[in-house]
């Protein structure tokens, strides 16, 4: 092979000063594909995030669910709304788990050494992140439906619900790829969503009613964010009507706030993360 | 050949800069101190190596060049670009190869190769072009569409180096390039690494490996502890170090002591008594093998080996400093990842 076989770097490189919104957005694009390049390949990932969520419908639906009384709602309407909020925030540990082990890939340090938007190799984690979260969900939902869930929604009430859901996912997204540049390793940020998200998940009017519960956990799940999007869906698709704190009364209003509330602490984080340097 | 650079490549007011120039470069981790006011100062065209033992700090001040890690205190500047202050500038300079494998293993070795090139800023089209040359050249096309996680050692790196290599870069970094690998595929990275080096790429290179920085590097700085402990060229290190040696291996440490005191007369000896082996320069090389073996044979004395070998890092440190560059068990480490020893086929080696 000659020398000519080398070239010179595209002319283009070098004449980007400062920041580049074509070309952010372009190797935010690529970068993205090459994310949701590994759902096929790695189809485990996919079901970390599904088979978790089914193994409980079954087991809740169909085991415990008989001793589960919840007045004026069938257990079934019950539960999916549950359900629901529950995978989303499971979805952290997913997001988390695989953003510890792409940052300990070498591939990471090597974008990392390449002349590209730093701020690109995030974002493209957070999108591919987000589109397997996404599609998680819809396995998840189809499911329930299959199974003989029954949500009411009216047009408004789907689009409301669907939004919510896209800003639910986005959200927690974000956290889990903060919480997966955190933690030392993969084992670690399964630690950590079963010592904090798994509790925070199941006692969030998930599978048992708020009020029922003992003061403490009461007092927890009152102000638990799970337990607004777990009412904020029961109550889009059920005509629920939840109560206990301010963030019951209003779950739709309140889950907003704490998407935004998450993004405005988790985003700036997990970019300050990122531009710091790992540990060698 | 004609030099295809154009200006765009390498800006013209740091051409004549040189590739790397550090100057007390320091890094710590909390009370660990990896990299001690470093100096180094790599030529443009020439081939560098950092020489050391696992720890001694040479991924550190490489991840420190390539901007992946801030120094906490001394500067560096490569191809004239502040590492801290001109980062991109630095990134678009140089061309790091990590350690481990920098690709995406839920990848093929082409849609790797593919993302790269488009990443630097290449059209899907050029892209395409520009890595069927790169699969040809670092013969990828065997494996091209398999996934990066079911490659081999050897075949990773082949990867690995045609990605770094979609646009020539003023400065090439290898961090350990052959370390895990079989004789064989180290043998594919020097011959690739030698072409590079003649079409005048310039290069930082790290290995453990006396006898790799021996082979590929103009100059070589051996470190320890993140510190300089000597740098020359090969031949002025080797000068100090010794050439070939012949090691013998005693049955057990009473024919060890007899050994030595019968030959302790006749050869210069160094005493390994952890290992039970006689150490003995031998710069006439066969000869030298020759008259050890015959003053073996006539002791009658039973050995269980009897061999020349190369001088190893350890020989190195060992002349230069007095004493060996690593503790017994980073040593057994070592040995079980040392291609010289390693008979893992290659699909293990990964």
């Amino acid at each position: 092979m000659s020398a000519a076989a080398i070239r010179p770097a595209d002319p283009a490189l070098d004449e980007r000063g400062g920041f580049a919104p074509a070309r952010y957005v372009r190797d935010t694009l690529l970068l993205t594909a090459r994310s949701l390049r590994a759902i096929p390949r790695v189809p485990e990932r996919l079901l970390d995030v599904t088979i978790q969520p089914i193994v409980f419908i079954l087991l809740f639906l169909y085991v415990f669910g008989s001793a589960i009384h919840v007045y004026g709602i069938s257990y079934k309407d019950y539960l999916f709304p549950g359900i629901i909020g529950q995978s989303l925030a499971f979805g952290i540990i997913g997001a988390g788990v695989a953003t510890s082990n792409d940052m300990t890939e070498g591939v990471v340090d090597r974008f990392r050494s390449m002349p590209i938007s730093r701020l690109s190799i995030i974002t493209g984690q957070v999108m591919g992140q987000f589109c397997e979260a996404l599609l998680g969900m819809a396995i998840v939902i189809g499911f329930g439906l299959a199974l003989g869930w029954n949500p009411h929604l009216t047009l408004a009430h789907g689009f409301e619900l669907a939004g919510l859901m896209v800003l639910a996912v986005f959200a927690f997204t974000w956290l889990g790829v903060l919480f997966g540049m955190l933690v030392r390793s993969s084992d670690a940020m399964q630690g950590l969503g079963f010592i904090v998200i798994f509790p925070l998940a199941f006692m969030a009017g998930t599978f048992v009613p708020i009020a029922g519960m003992d003061a403490i956990p009461r007092a927890i799940a009152h102000w638990d964010p799970i337990s607004a999007l777990v009412a904020a869906v029961r109550g889009l698709t059920q005509g629920t009507h939840s109560s206990g704190s301010w963030q019951l009364d209003h779950p739709q209003l309140a889950m907003a706030l704490w998407c935004v509330l998450i993004l405005a602490i988790a985003v700036p984080l997990a970019l300050r993360r990122f531009n710091r340097t790992l540990a060698a | 050949m004609p030099d295809t650079n154009t200006p765009s490549d390498i800006a013209s007011a740091d051409a004549a800069a040189p590739a790397i120039e550090a100057h007390g470069l320091t890094k710590r981790f909390g009370d660990f101190t990896a990299v001690d006011r470093l100096d180094l100062r790599v030529e443009n065209g020439s081939v560098v190596s950092l020489l050391g033992p696992n720890g001694a700090g040479k991924t550190t001040m490489v991840r420190m060049l390539a901007t992946l890690l801030r120094p906490d205190a001394g500067s560096a500047r490569v191809a004239g670009h502040d590492v801290v202050g001109e980062a991109d500038a630095v990134r678009r300079s140089i061309s790091l190869t990590g350690q481990f494998a920098a690709l995406d293993k839920n990848l093929t070795a082409e849609e790797n190769l593919r993302l790269m090139a488009r990443l630097r800023g290449h059209r899907r089209g050029a892209s395409r072009a520009r890595v069927d040359e790169l699969i040809e050249r670092f013969d990828v096309e065997e494996f091209r569409d398999r996934l990066v996680k079911n490659l081999s050692g050897g075949q990773r790196r082949r990867v690995d180096l045609a990605a770094s290599l979609i646009d020539r870069p003023r400065l090439l970094v290898l961090d350990e390039p052959t370390t895990g690998l079989d004789p064989r595929s180290r043998q594919v990275v020097w011959s690739t690494v030698r072409e590079l080096v003649g079409e005048g790429v310039t290069l930082l290179l790290t290995t453990q490996y006396l006898d790799e920085a021996d082979a590929l590097a103009d100059r070589v700085v051996l470190i320890d502890h993140g510190r300089e402990i000597a740098a020359g060229t090969p031949a002025q290190l080797k000068a100090q170090v010794g050439e070939q040696r012949v090691d013998v291996v005693a049955a057990d440490s009473a024919a060890l002591e007899q050994l030595t005191a019968l030959l302790s007369g006749r050869f210069e000896l160094d005493v390994v008594r952890e290992q039970r082996t006689l150490s003995i320069p031998a710069p006439g090389e066969a000869a030298d093998l020759a008259r050890v073996a015959e003053a073996v044979r006539d002791s009658r004395i039973a050995v269980d080996e009897l061999a020349l070998r190369r001088p190893t890092l350890d020989d190195a440190f060992l002349a230069l400093t007095g004493h060996t560059a690593t503790e017994s068990e980073v040593q057994a480490r070592e040995r079980g990842s040392d291609p010289e020893n390693a008979e893992t086929p290659e699909e293990v080696a990964a």
